[in-house]
């Protein structure tokens, strides 16, 4: 898991609230789709309660204002159409009980080496 | 008024009443189907619509020809380069 162009400026999202906090929900796709649309290389890793945004059977039943508005799901591809990669570490899905297959399709293991070594070679790392 | 100096548009991209971040996503798209030199004006009421669009143009290279507001409605020229 490695950045793949090192002439684009790359930012790394850290994702740490789930779905007990659906109001921190959708931001950060927000910024990182904004990130994909000014062409930087943009990465989403959900750790601690992150994951749970992930969930399958949750992405259509949450949004961050609730019935007003649009669903996570509409957040979530937003960023994946314009090429956000959304990341997940072991020890999180453990956290959460989760397995991969109860996310939604796309999403990509790490440990915590390949997040430092991301981290380290970000541009920036920005963290909800 | 629009600026004298303002190019006319190639293809006019209309984001009133559009939230950040759909300007910027919507221009991001809108711009592909330009050719280099062509020039696409963005309608849009997002108060943030200016910096943002300074931020835009200047990371992806693209040229912020002029930007005005009229109406409450700001007019954002973008030529598409390279």
């Amino acid at each position: 898991m490695t950045w793949t162009d090192e002439h684009q400026t790359k930012l790394l999202y850290v994702h740490t609230h789930g779905i007990d906090d659906p109001g921190r929900c959708a931001t950060p796709f927000f910024l990182a789709a904004a990130a994909a649309a000014m062409e930087f290389e943009v990465m989403i890793y959900f750790t601690m309660y992150g994951p749970t945004l992930l969930r399958k059977d949750v992405v259509d039943k949450i949004g961050p204002k609730g019935d007003q508005g649009q669903p996570l799901r509409y957040f979530i591809e937003q960023a994946t159409g314009l090429g956000v990669r959304l990341l997940v570490c072991q020890p999180s899905l453990d956290l959460n009980d989760l397995s991969l297959g109860d996310l939604i399709d796309g999403v990509e293991v790490i440990g915590a080496a390949a997040f430092n070594d991301l981290a380290a070679a970000a541009d920036a790392v920005v963290s909800f | 008024m629009p600026e004298p100096a303002a190019p006319a548009a190639d293809q006019v991209l209309d984001c009133v009443g559009a939230a950040c971040p759909l300007p910027v996503l919507k221009t991001a798209q809108a711009i592909k189907e330009l050719v280099p030199g062509q020039v696409l004006e963005i309608l849009a009421t997002d108060p943030g619509v200016e910096p943002d669009m300074r931020a835009w143009t200047s990371r992806t290279g693209n040229e912020l020809v002029s930007i005005y507001k009229q109406d409450d409605v700001f007019h954002v020229l973008i030529r598409r380069v390279g």
